[in-house]
Order: C-alpha cells, then sequence, then structure tokens
C-alpha cells in the first residue's frame, strides 16, 4: 500500500485527490486482503474514474479533447497498485493548452505517489502507434473513455479495431509471438515456484491476450464472442473465468501484501498470500502447497485455453468422430495426436456428453486407445493436457487426481508432479524414437527395449505415487501397482512398468551415492535388475526422468556416473556373473543359512554377510557358511591362523577353510604351508571380508598317504604361524622339499597371459604349466612380489598339468592394463616357472592325480 | 585465515560433511566437479557402443577457516574419504587475503 501522506502535504493536496486516497484506503481495508478479486478491482478504477474527472474538469480543456483510460484501468481491472495508464486526445491544434489539461491533472497524481503513465495524441498519431507498437495497440483496445469528447475517441478507436480486424491473422500472429517472448522471459506460472502472476504464462496479461483476439475477431467481442465463433468452449469460458478472478486475488493480495507493485510471488510471502485468501494446512499439503497448487491450476487452465482459442483461430478445430463411449472419448484424443489437432468446442461438448463413471472399466478396447496415446509421444502428452483439462483424464486414471498440479519442493524440480510425469513421457517416447542421436547408450538401450509400452507407461507412472507423504518410490510402486492392474495389460508390459516404478531410482541413487568400482554393489544391482532389457528401461527411465526434472538433474556429471554404473551392470549381466537366476540363487542361499543358523541371532547373521563378499555366498555350499560363521565372528589377532576341516568332493580330499588377518603375500605362505605339511592344493577359493580377514577354502589331498588327521592341520596352522612371524623361510623349505623327488615326467609348456574382458574389476592371470610340488605356492609368491592383490584363485589339475586362474588388483585396487605391466607380470612369472623346470622336484609318480 | 580445498570421490561427500561436522566445521561448499589425474580417462562400452569419458565425475569440497584449523580439515577429509585406490581425490591449502561476511559487514577472521 502506498505511505499515507503527511498532514503538511495534506494541507496542499487537491481535495479530489485527498479524497481519492482516502476512499481507496477504505477499499482496501473493506476485505481481507485474500478477497480483492474483480469486482474490488472494478470499483478501485471507478475511484480514480471519479478523481480523473473531476481533475480533467478544473483543468477546462478545450473543445475536442477527450480523456481515455487505457490498459486495465479501461477494463475495470485495478489491483491495489497498479499503473494508471491515461490517453489525451486531442485535436491537434492548441497542443499547449492540452499540455496544461495534462499537468494539471498529472502533477497532483504523480505527488500523491501514484504510478501514472500518459500519452498525449492526436488520433492519426493514435493508429500510427497502433500500427507500430503492438502494446500500444493492444492498450488502446482496451481503452474505455473517461470524459470529454467522446466522438474523438470512437474515431480513435475504430480506426485501432479496424487495424486488427482488416488482419486479424497477422494480428493473432503478433500475439502469439509476443506472449512466446514473454513467456520466455517470465517463465510460467504453473511450473515456477516463484511465479509472475501477471506477465508469466498462464497468467493475467495471457487472459487479455484472449480479450485482444476477441476484438480482433469477434463482434462484439470478449469470451462471449469468441464462443460464439466457435473459438472457445463454454467450460473452457467457465475456467477461464474462474481463472482470472483467482489470478486478480493472488496479484492483489500480493500488492496489499508488499506495499510494492510487484506481481512475482516470492517464496517468503507464499505463507502470508496463503493464509490470507484461506488456504490452510491440510494432511500431505500445507497451506503454502495448496495456494501453489490453486494458481498451478488456474494458470494451467488459461495456458490451455488461450492456446485453443489461437490455434483453432489459425488452424482450424479437429473434429475427430466420437463415439458416445469411454473407449471411443480416448480414440478421439488418439486422433486428436495423431492430426496434432486442437479439439473444436462442438467436439468438447459431445466428449461432454459421454457418460464417464468414475473410474472407467478398462476394457481391451480402452486399454488399446490409452495406448495408442501414449505412443504418440508429444502429441500424445498435448492429448494428455488436454484430457486432464477438461477433467477426462483421472477418470480413466484416479491415481492422477492427488499429484495434479502439486508442486514439489527441492532445488531440482522445476515442475509440479503431473506435469513431471507428462514431461518423463515426452521425454521417454522421445528416446525411444531416433531424435536423440548424442546419446550413445541410449540409442544402444532403446534398441534392446521390445516391449516400448511398458517404458511409456513406467515413465507415466514413475512417480505416481509423490504426494508428499512418506517415500515416494515405494508409494509410487504401489499406487502404478493398482494402476496397472486394472488396465489388463499383457503380462510381461504389466510386470515391466512396475518394475521401473519401483526402482526408478536404482541407478542414479547408486552412481551417485555409493563406490561403483565395489563389484559386490554392482553385483547387487544387477541382481535387481536381473536382465539386460531392464537395465536399458532404467537407463532410459533415468535419462527421461532427469530431462523432465530440470536442467540440474542430468548433468554430463551425473550422467558420466550413471552411464559407467549401466556398463558394469550390463556386463556382470552378459556374462551370466549375476542375474535373474543367480539372484534367485543368492537370494535362496541366503534363506537355507538362515534356516542352518536359526538358533543364532538374527543380527549376527545379518553382520555376517554383510562382511562377506556376493562371490563366497554364491560359491561356499550353505553348511559349510554355516561352519565358518562361529571361525570369522570374533576379531582375530596378527598371526593368529584358525581352521576348520571337513570331507572334499571326493574320497580321499578334504576341504580345509582358513581363517587369517588378511595382509600381502598371505596365499603364498598358505600354499608354502601346505606343500610343507605334504599337501598338494587341488582348488582354492580366495575371499576378503570388508573388514580384512581372509577367508581361504581349499581342497588338499596328502602328497603322499590319503589319510590326513587332525595332527596334519596342526602341523599346518603352525607352519603358516611361523611364517606368517617371519620365523621361517618358506622358499627355502619348499625349495628343499622339491629337490628330493624326481622331476615330473610329462613336460607341459608353460603358458602365461593376462585377460581384461573377464570382469570389469580384476585382470585374470592365468598360469598354465606342469605341476610340481609347492607349484601354487611359486606363482602367488610371484604375484604378491608383483605388488598383485589376488582375490579369487580358481586351481584346477589335470593329470600332472595344472592350469591356474588369478583374479588380482593392483597395488591402487586398478585392473593391471597398461601393455608394459603385463609384459612384466607375464615375464616374471614364465621366468619363475621356466626356474622351477630347470631345477630338479615334481611330483612323485604315486601321488594320486586330480583327473 | 586459510582455504582448504578438497576433491573427492562423489560418494565420499556425505562421510566427508559428517567427518567435518563431527570437528566443529560450521561451513562448507560443495561443487560437482570434472576432471582427471593420475586416474585419467577411459573408454566405457555398452552393448559394443562405445563412449570416451574423458573426465571424471568429482566432487569440489571447500572449507574457509582459522590458520590453525586448517590441519585438522585436511586430516578429517583425508580420513574420510581415503578408500586406497585410484581416484581418491586430492586436498590443497591456500592462504586466503581477506574474508567477508555480505549480511554484517565483518572482517578477516570474524568472518570466517
Amino acid at each position: 500500500m502506498s505511505e499515507g501522506p503527511t498532514p503538511s502535504e495534506m494541507a496542499k493536496r487537491p481535495e479530489q485527490v485527498a479524497r481519492l486516497l482516502d476512499r481507496l484506503r477504505a477499499l482496501n481495508l473493506a476485505y481481507s486482503p485474500g478477497h480483492h478479486g474483480r469486482w474490488s478491482a472494478a470499483r478501485r478504477a471507478g475511484l480514480f474514474d471519479v478523481c480523473l474527472r473531476e481533475l480533467f474538469a478544473e483543468g477546462d480543456p478545450p473543445a475536442g479533447v477527450a480523456m481515455v483510460a487505457l490498459g486495465g484501468h479501461g477494463r475495470g481491472e485495478l489491483a491495489p497498485l497498479s499503473d494508471i495508464d491515461l490517453l489525451i486526445l486531442h485535436p491537434g491544434d492548441r497542443p499547449a493548452e492540452v499540455a496544461a489539461v495534462a499537468e494539471k491533472i498529472l502533477y497532483p497524481l504523480w505527488d500523491a505517489g501514484f504510478a501514472v503513465g500518459h500519452a498525449v495524441r492526436t488520433v492519426p498519431e493514435c493508429t500510427a502507434v497502433a500500427v507500430e507498437r503492438l502494446d500500444a495497440a493492444t492498450a488502446m483496445l482496451d481503452g474505455r473513455v473517461l470524459t470529454g469528447d467522446e466522438a474523438v475517441w470512437r474515431e480513435a478507436h475504430a480506426s485501432v479495431l479496424r487495424l486488427v480486424r482488416d488482419e486479424p491473422w497477422a494480428f493473432a500472429g503478433r500475439l502469439l509471438a509476443d506472449a512466446h517472448e514473454r513467456h520466455g522471459r517470465f517463465g510460467s506460472v504453473s511450473h515456477l515456484i516463484e511465479p509472475d502472476v501477471k506477465e508469466g504464462a498462464g497468467g493475467l496479461r495471457d487472459v487479455c491476450s484472449l480479450g485482444w483476439l476477441a476484438a480482433a475477431v469477434a463482434d462484439p467481442g470478449g469470451p462471449e464472442g469468441l464462443e460464439a465463433e466457435g473459438l472457445l468452449g463454454a467450460a473452457e469460458r467457465q475456467a477461464l473465468d474462474a481463472a482470472q478472478e483467482f489470478l486478480v486475488r493472488v496479484r492483489s493480495a500480493l500488492h496489499l501484501a508488499t506495499g510494492r507493485a510487484t506481481d512475482r510471488l516470492y517464496l517468503d510471502q507464499q505463507a502470508e498470500i496463503a493464509h490470507s485468501l484461506g488456504f490452510a494446512d491440510e494432511p500431505g499439503l500445507r497451506a503454502v502447497d495448496g495456494l501453489m497448487r490453486a494458481l498451478s491450476e488456474h494458470a494451467r487452465q488459461v495456458e490451455h485455453v488461450v492456446a485453443n482459442a489461437f490455434n483453432r483461430f489459425l488452424e482450424g478445430g479437429s473434429q475427430p468422430e466420437v463415439v458416445p463411449s469411454p473407449e471411443g472419448v480416448l480414440r478421439a484424443f488418439a486422433s486428436l495426436a495423431r492430426e496434432r489437432g486442437v479439439m473444436s468446442p462442438a467436439t468438447l461438448d459431445l466428449i461432454d456428453a459421454v457418460e464417464l463413471p468414475a473410474p472407467v472399466e478398462w476394457t481391451e478396447g480402452v486399454c488399446e486407445a490409452f495406448l495408442e496415446i501414449l505412443r504418440a509421444g508429444e502429441e500424445g502428452v498435448r492429448a494428455l493436457e488436454a484430457m486432464d483439462r477438461i477433467g477426462v483424464l483421472e477418470r480413466f486414471l484416479p491415481e492422477w487426481a492427488p499429484i495434479r498440479c502439486r508442486p514439489q519442493r527441492d532445488p531440482y524440480h522445476r515442475y509440479t508432479v503431473d506435469m513431471h510425469l507428462l514431461q518423463a513421457l515426452g521425454g521417454m517416447a522421445r528416446l525411444l524414437g531416433d531424435a536423440e542421436r548424442d546419446d550413445p547408450l541410449a540409442v544402444e538401450a532403446a534398441g534392446l527395449v521390445s516391449d516400448g509400452d511398458a517404458l511409456l507407461l513406467g515413465a507415466l507412472l514413475h512417480d505416481i505415487g509423490k504426494t508428499g507423504e512418506g517415500n515416494h518410490v515405494p508409494a509410487s510402486a504401489r499406487v502404478a501397482a493398482e494402476a496397472l492392474d486394472r488396465m489388463g495389460l499383457p503380462e510381461p508390459t504389466r510386470e515391466l512398468a512396475a518394475f521401473m516404478v519401483a526402482q526408478h531410482l536404482l541407478l542414479p541413487d547408486t552412481a551417485t551415492r555409493r563406490d561403483i568400482g565395489d563389484e559386490d554393489l554392482v553385483l547387487d544391482v544387477a541382481a535387481k535388475v536381473g536382465v539386460p532389457e531392464r537395465l536399458a528401461a532404467l537407463y532410459l527411465l533415468a535419462v527421461a526422468d532427469a530431462g523432465a526434472t530440470g536442467p540440474l538433474a542430468w548433468t554430463p556429471w551425473r550422467a558420466a556416473l550413471v552411464r559407467e554404473l549401466v556398463t558394469k551392470v550390463q556386463r556382470v549381466l552378459e556374462r551370466g556373473d549375476m542375474g535373474t537366476e543367480t539372484a534367485e540363487q543368492l537370494a535362496e542361499r541366503v534363506r537355507t543359512l538362515r534356516q542352518l543358523l536359526a538358533t543364532e541371532e538374527p543380527g549376527e547373521v545379518d553382520r555376517f554377510l554383510l562382511r562377506m563378499p556376493r562371490s563366497y555366498v554364491l560359491t561356499v555350499p550353505p553348511d559349510e557358511i554355516a561352519a565358518h560363521v562361529p571361525l570369522v565372528r570374533k576379531p582375530i589377532g596378527a598371526s593368529e591362523v584358525r581352521t576348520i576341516s571337513g570331507q572334499g568332493s571326493r574320497e580321499g580330499t578334504f576341504e580345509l577353510t582358513v581363517v587369517a588377518a588378511d595382509r600381502p603375500g598371505l596365499l603364498s605362505w598358505i600354499a608354502g604351508a601346505f606343500t610343507l605339511a605334504g599337501l598338494s592344493i587341488l582348488s582354492a577359493k580366495v575371499f576378503t571380508t570388508e573388514d580384512g580377514v581372509a577367508v581361504d577354502v581349499f581342497e588338499v589331498e596328502g602328497l603322499f598317504e590319503r589319510d590326513v588327521g587332525e595332527e596334519r592341520w596342526r602341523d599346518f596352522r603352525s607352519t603358516l604361524r611361523k611364517a606368517m612371524e617371519g620365523r621361517l623361510r618358506l622358499a627355502h623349505g619348499v625349495a628343499e622339499k622339491r629337490k628330493r623327488y624326481p622331476a615330473p615326467r610329462d613336460e607341459f609348456p608353460i603358458e602365461v597371459a593376462v585377460h581384461n574382458d573377464a570382469s570389469d574389476f580384476f585382470s585374470v592371470v592365468e598360469v598354465g604349466t606342469t605341476d610340481r610340488i609347492g607349484l601354487l605356492f611359486e606363482v602367488t609368491r610371484t604375484l604378491q612380489e608383483l605388488r598383485l592383490d589376488v582375490r579369487l584363485a580358481k586351481v584346477a589339475t589335470y593329470g600332472s598339468r595344472v592350469v591356474d586362474a588369478f583374479y588380482v588388483r593392483d597395488e591402487l585396487g586398478r585392473k593391471v592394463e597398461e601393455a608394459q605391466r603385463i609384459d612384466e607380470i607375464e615375464g616374471a612369472l614364465r621366468a619363475r616357472l621356466e626356474g622351477l623346470s630347470a631345477a630338479p622336484g615334481a611330483p612323485p609318480a604315486l601321488a594320486p592325480s586330480a583327473s | 585465515m586459510k582455504l582448504v580445498v578438497g576433491i573427492v570421490k562423489p560418494f565420499k561427500l556425505d562421510e566427508v560433511k559428517e567427518a567435518l561436522r563431527e570437528i566443529g566445521v560450521a561451513g562448507l561448499t560443495t561443487t560437482e566437479v570434472e576432471g582427471f589425474g593420475r586416474q585419467r580417462g577411459h573408454t566405457e562400452v555398452y552393448r559394443g557402443a562405445e563412449y570416451q569419458v574423458d573426465f571424471v565425475p568429482k566432487v569440489k569440497v571447500e572449507v574457509l577457516c582459522g590458520d590453525d584449523q586448517a590441519d585438522g580439515i585436511v586430516d578429517a577429509i583425508t580420513k574420510a574419504a581415503r578408500t586406497g585406490k585410484i581416484g581418491d581425490g586430492k586436498i590443497w591449502v591456500t592462504q586466503v587475503e581477506e574474508v567477508l561476511r555480505i549480511r554484517t559487514g565483518e572482517r578477516g577472521a570474524d568472518a570466517v
């Protein structure tokens, strides 16, 4: 509100202006700040009219002069701090006198703090300026003569009207271009969290633009004229009317609350405005969100109705056939999407007359027609918007109602929930089409998808449960499942869409918040995803979702992280390391393990499983795992060795699990200790817990005798402990032992190779050679000298030939990929193995072989 | 006054934030950044589609502090951000000439 005048100013102030100020103040106080709608705005304009007429009369104007209110004042719509825009029309022969009259009117108003714009023109000048400037033309279209020579105004107004009526298409085009430019500058009332209720898209200026269109194309003008011309439906006119009233109230409340002529609804004013307009906190919807929701709702109607009217005028309305049934209504919108058209008001009336139960029953035809709309991409989105605006969409999809126009208060989201979903649908349609070729991953992913309908549905529904209560992902999964069930979709489509909704944050959340260099994490994601098509679906949804969120959501930064995760998971799925079957197997094993450990405290089992790598749970049988639990539970000392022994896979072999604090070289010490204890290693599975405890499972057999008892294990443990404590030189002991036995009879060629395609996390070192005493010790010792960390060892013996594979990483946890380093590794291993074959010593011919 | 700048792995941000909070750091600035160090970029392959990742996504953490706090902050970031693997990032400390709190106009140590 403008500040009241001080007493000394009152003295100088003309009484007409003082009266105006009093009356305005009284008007502002007559209603609560939230109830200054169009009636109040018209009343305010009337108060100005009275004052201006009095000032004009006092100025004693010459003949042929008229005073005209332009723009909002002309329309009789003045918000508390709206500008006043005046036109003084004159014949042109006595400019000095006219200027004096203008001054007498304007100065007292300016002195009182009113923002008054003015123009002094002749009729030809009015025409000229209207040709030149669109805003001047529209201001005069809204003009209303206040006093003076009405004939001269009629002449001026008629000349402006002629201008726009002579070329209504050009004028409509100019209005649209101007609106487009304005929307670019001020954004949208329905989307922005701090909207400009006057200039934004869907704001009051757009309502005005319909009036200007009406002036140009209908006689009489106004919404009724547009309706008579078939450019506006009756329901649309009502929606526009309600929206205008609401927008005027918000704008007036904003003026009264801030005391400034501001039209942008900033966050810190929203609570006060919400309160003054009567919004109260509701469960799941705060008062401010209620205000913004209502504002968004109205602004969208304005945008929609105004766009409809302009498009019908410029392109003609579509009149698709409407079979009076739910399916018929959807078919009409589907054909609208195909034609890229706008429903004519007559067709809207036909649709309005169709009885749509709430909710509509989804027949096969309804489902097919709905999918047809989705498949239309961008045009389908427009058709859905059109359905939404006339309240038809929620008849088919009642789940839509709670998220309509719901604001999202976070720094990422630009759009309301429903708008976001429609944008995501449009984005998904583009990804599935061939519009976006700049993301090779998306192109490949789209190529992998065989069920596009599921992806469109997943995009449309992914946030359907975002109603402000609780975590929106499970809520959306639940709500989407209900909706999808009702639609009667083919089972695979329903399942994939439901999966997408339930897991729509899996990729972005994992990629940005977790360590994607962790193999188990990637395996877990692969287990959740199961098959490549689902992974592709989730990636496309992540892209579409982010694109529909705002420019901050899909940055190259985020994209790089998500893509890296996707490529890793894809390779895990391709290799079969993890997939639907493996995931089920994993779950089954965990279930069995829990049964076996039923007496343990459940939390204990969980803690154990968290510490162990997935590959351990997948490769070690549950009954063995159950036996390992007590072995691993207690913290382990630096040189402590725990073992547990059991039957091997066949007669005469044994399984020994060795638990010790992990450190570089441990595997080679274990191998060496086995050799010294007279045990031959048939297979080795090496695992490390989260907290650095080695749990290594070996299958061994006696080098010389089949029976191996507790005494031998004790022997092994004490040898290993001595080696760990540095009291025993294993290399020496093993070499001595080897010397005592003859060399093997068959010699196999030495094969050493480093592979990098078997895993994203490890390089695989493959070694093939003739079996010898202490071979595994020699190989693992070499790997340790090369500062390679062995995560998994697969040892296979074929007669007297051995093929071992070691999954290794370098000291920084990287795969070994540089050619030079690979050469070094291959060279070192080859040299060591060649050294062995040159020296005497091999397993005795008596030793049972593994074949 | 000093400015401690840390480049850390994205998934370590929460831990770094928490570690800094524990030693009483009241404010910090984070930025999503991309770059490369020894880790370099790499080529990713998805179903035969190759794309080059030239820059690795990281998070930059900046903390403005008094001279005596810098060491503690460096320690806290190091401990929280360390995985021992390649790409754990870097921390550097620079001298700050002047600091001004816009709201109050306070300068120097008062404004930190």
